[in-house]
């Protein structure tokens, strides 16, 4: 029991100080100011349709369903890992503890996600029902109650069936929370009990045969690394995760970029830089995002100043990402060896950035043509990304 | 002329030094073999000579010239195959060829010439606009291995070569080794495959406990272990017995 307790709470603590450590990058990113923008404008629509909605609008059924189809995601957390399989074999019968850790886990890292969702819910609930406040308060418990529920059914019916036909339990589970949270707003208590009692047999029948079966590690290690790898791909849209090797594709369409660098000693770098940033997946959909982020602004939104400081943040930010993923390397490449001056990188970096922020900043012209002082942005753009990449440090690290 | 030359060199990744004092060189023509267990030093010696390290204390000489002295001269002087395939995973076979051709001043004309050659003698014309990623271990070390006899340099640093290679890939390479020997470049090669070193090296290098145990030509190695007639594996053993008796 004791070396149970201690494999959960090692690998629980060196999975959080792994997700911080990415967290941090992702709150301090870019997509963070474009988020706040974002909440910040959708809850001022929000809340001027609220002054507007028809007291016949079916909030009951809209919160219920959002709520519901939320809480069927409840994949269990095992933080197991391959080597599980067989060095954790003889604790077989031992293991119900450590899950029970997993999965008061699962419950109090998502059950915050729903309550949210439901709270945010709640002004529409008071502007078209007439249901009194201690009512609406019985259902944030209730959908709770349901995340727990859910969770142990996942979790129960995964075990049982190793995996198989998670789907068609998803669906029962929408079901069920919805039809439960739908009557206990529309004051059918007595249904809403039965409801939360059928998910409870349902619960009863998986943990029931779950107990007649070995742990299924296949099936869990397999969802773990999964879970893990959508985080990591997530962080790395913010920051440089070094066990993700993003993909490579050829794009054969952008071929004539590199035209750009000719067949020349002195293009040697560029040769390569050119393909690395049109090929990595990384890079390229880097300056996609930012691009594409900064133009959608210049089109549609029509405060002046919002489109230069979000242009200049991106401009900002498609430099200093790039030189730092073109230029700082720890691995051994062939080009290190190269007959070449080493500044030849550094320059053949510059230069690829010069390339696609001009880029970026055409794409914004075109975006903002029609808007009073559409000239600004692009310039802005060209200057901020200058500026950047002379007064931030090069990363280049030589090897010798 | 000596081609390559270590004079007194130390050095290791830490204060604590791997190789301990090497001393030989390598002469125009020459095909020298660099042979030693695990953990003797091979690779830690070849990457002083590349210059990935920089010596403690001793020097390396490339055509007379040191690293220092001139980097993109002694740079130029060689051409280097790694023991794992080094490949950019986002540039195409043909595109390692250009690139290393570009680096190495190459023009176009003479770069097409020398690697449809290459391509035709490694079997690997088809192969062109593929990326490193559907290539199996012995087709990326095929790529490594025509990137360094594009260059065509004076010195070859090859570091495990048969590994991962078919047979009719270890061919084409001894065969291209002893082409390039004939036109008077020299190549120094670490290998555990020791009838083939036996068989196509001029001069062996033993290497044991980051120093050298032995070195010269299999008649001078039989003398220096006292044991005429034996084979290259004879002497192989004799050194690893000698290093359990200490």
């Amino acid at each position: 029991m004791n070396n149970l307790s201690q494999v959960w709470s090692k690998r629980f603590n060196h999975y959080l100080t792994e997700v911080q450590k990415y967290m941090r990058f992702v709150f301090t990113g870019h997509l963070a100011i474009v988020l706040v923008f974002v909440i910040g404008a959708v809850g001022y629509q929000y809340s001027e349709w609220l002054t507007v909605v028809e007291s016949s609008f079916p909030a009951e059924w809209l919160v219920a369903g959002i709520v519901g189809f939320v809480l069927s995601f409840s994949r269990p957390t095992t933080l197991l890992k391959e080597p599980d399989q067989v060095y954790l074999l003889p604790l077989e019968t031992k293991m119900a503890f450590y899950f029970k850790k997993v999965l008061q886990w699962t419950f109090f890292s998502q059950a915050g996600l729903v309550a949210v969702i439901y709270i945010i819910g709640i002004p529409l609930l008071n502007e078209v029902t007439e249901l009194s406040s201690t009512k609406i308060w019985l259902g944030l418990f209730l959908v709770i109650t349901l995340k727990l529920l859910n969770v142990h059914v996942e979790f129960n019916f995964r075990y049982a069936l190793r995996g198989k036909w998670v789907l068609f339990d998803r669906l029962i589970r929408i079901i069920f929370s919805i039809l439960a949270i739908q009557t206990l707003l529309t004051d059918n208590y007595l249904l809403a009990v039965i409801f939360v009692l059928l998910l409870f047999f349902y619960n009863f029948i998986w943990k029931k045969s779950e107990n007649e079966q070995p742990i299924p590690y296949e099936h869990f290690v397999k969802l773990e690394q999964n879970r893990m790898m959508a985080f990591y791909r997530f962080a790395n849209y913010f920051t440089d995760v070094p066990h993700l090797r993003g993909g490579i594709h050829r794009r054969a369409w952008l071929n004539f970029i590199y035209t750009l660098v000719p067949y020349t000693k002195n293009n040697t770098q560029g040769y390569l830089v050119f393909r690395t940033f049109i090929r990595t997946d990384d890079h390229f959909y880097l300056w996609v995002r930012l691009t594409a982020i900064s133009a959608i602004i210049a089109a549609f939104v029509n405060i002046p100043a919002v489109i230069l400081i979000v242009a200049a943040a991106l401009s900002f930010a498609t430099t200093i990402q790039l030189k730092y993923a073109l230029l700082s390397s720890k691995e051994f490449r062939m080009d290190l060896l190269f007959p070449v001056d080493s500044n030849l990188r550094t320059k053949a970096v510059q230069k690829l950035i010069r390339t696609m922020v001009f880029l970026q900043a055409i794409v914004i012209l075109i975006c903002s043509i029609g808007q009073p002082l559409f000239y600004l942005p692009p310039i802005v753009v060209l200057l901020i990304s200058e500026l950047t990449y002379y007064l931030t440090k090069n990363p280049a690290k030589h090897l010798y | 002329m000596a081609v390559l030359e270590l004079i007194n060199v130390t050095g290791g990744y830490t204060r604590k030094p791997v190789i301990k004092d090497l001393n030989f060189t390598i002469s125009q023509g020459e095909l020298v073999g660099l042979i030693g267990l695990n953990g003797a030093g091979k690779s830690t010696t070849i990457k002083h000579i590349i210059g990935t390290l920089i010596p403690q204390q001793g020097e390396i000489k490339i055509n007379d010239i040191t690293l220092k002295q001139d980097i993109d001269k002694y740079r130029s002087s060689f051409s280097y195959i790694p023991e794992t395939p080094v490949l950019y995973d986002e540039l195409t076979l043909k595109e390692h060829l250009e690139l290393t051709a570009m680096a190495y001043g190459i023009d176009e004309k003479t770069m097409k010439e020398r690697a449809s050659r290459l391509l035709s003698e490694f079997r690997m014309e088809k192969r062109l606009n593929w990326f490193p990623s559907h290539f199996s271990k012995g087709m990326r070390q095929k790529v490594m291995i025509m990137c360094a006899f594009l260059v065509n340099p004076h010195l070859y640093i090859i570091d495990e070569p048969f590994v991962g290679l078919d047979p009719l890939g270890i061919q084409s390479l001894l065969d291209q080794m002893d082409e390039k020997k004939k036109e008077g470049a020299s190549v120094l090669m670490s290998t555990h495959i020791l009838s083939t070193a036996e068989k196509h090296c001029d001069r062996i290098i033993l290497l044991h406990d980051g120093r050298v145990r032995a070195q010269g030509t299999m008649n001078d190695l039989r003398q220096a272990f006292n044991m005429p007639n034996a084979t290259l594996d004879d002497l192989y053993i004799a050194m690893t017995k000698e290093q359990d008796n200490e």
